[in-house]
């Protein structure tokens, strides 16, 4: 009997890791791709931190609010539109993963890029101006 | 029909559940996440609440259970990203095992700690 090779077996590294830092050749899909696995990463980092900070509430109120006078600084300011930045591309790039996934808008996929990016900077700039200004 | 093509339905069907679960997760996270950042910053003077602001905020019983939801639904998506960015690299139907006990261990702490800390702050 001839051997079998279950393909359940052993999957072959399908994307070596270096290929994520190799930008030659890369059109705006494949940008896009790596920007959204990086702000997913990202914003996965930010969730635990999000829910450690959340724990100083239980400290009191004295350590809540030292920790809302250092999120008051500018710098931090600037960390949060980074942040926002981060969800809405991965929000509105995600929207445009998922409708291509179901076979919607596959050939216009580009535009709809470009277009969810306009979306995308418009937010950002309105967010922006309102994390320094309020 | 072979084992082997069993197999590759199997993984097959079980991949498109976890991309709809990924895509229905993420929905779910806009909406919630919007509310969030209007609720929590954008209305708020200064940007964040304090101490009282939060407490008397998290009071509110359609609040409290927004954000139980948000903590789930933002957990199983993470983790699931998680697993696709590693699964892209490549790896062995071993490791893949392991990968899968680990994150599900870690998102089990992470919603347990989550809802602990929810549940906490509701009683201050």
């Amino acid at each position: 009997m001839a051997q079998q090779i279950s393909p359940t077996k052993k999957d072959p590294p399908s994307r070596p890791l270096s290929a994520w830092f190799d930008v030659r050749k890369r059109r705006v899909g494949s940008w896009a791709f790596a920007l959204n696995r990086l702000t997913g990463l990202g914003l996965v980092l930010y969730l635990f931190l999000h829910l450690g900070v959340l724990s100083l509430l239980l400290r009191g109120e004295e350590s809540w609010d030292q920790f809302v006078a250092i999120a008051k600084n500018p710098l931090f300011l600037l960390l949060d539109v980074v942040l926002i930045f981060g969800l809405l591309f991965h929000a509105l790039n995600g929207i445009r993963v998922a409708l291509v996934g179901m076979g919607i808008g596959i050939k216009n996929q580009r535009t709809m890029f470009w277009i969810l990016a306009a979306i995308g900077a418009i937010l950002l700039v309105i967010a922006a101006l309102m994390v320094f200004t309020k | 029909m072979t084992s082997a093509t069993v197999t590759r339905e199997k993984k097959a069907n079980r991949a498109a559940t976890v991309w709809i679960t990924q895509v229905l997760t993420g929905l779910l996270l806009i909406a919630i996440l919007t509310l969030h950042m209007i609720s929590h910053h954008f209305v708020v003077e200064g940007g964040l609440r304090d101490y009282q602001q939060v407490l008397d905020y998290v009071q509110n019983p359609l609040v409290f259970v927004l954000e139980l939801v948000f903590i789930i639904i933002a957990t199983a998506h993470a983790l699931l990203g998680v697993r696709a960015v590693i699964l892209d690299i490549g790896l062995s139907e071993g490791a893949k095992r392991t990968l899968n006990w680990v994150l599900a261990i870690l998102g089990a702490i992470t919603l347990v700690y989550g809802i602990w800390l929810a549940f906490a702050l509701q009683q201050l």
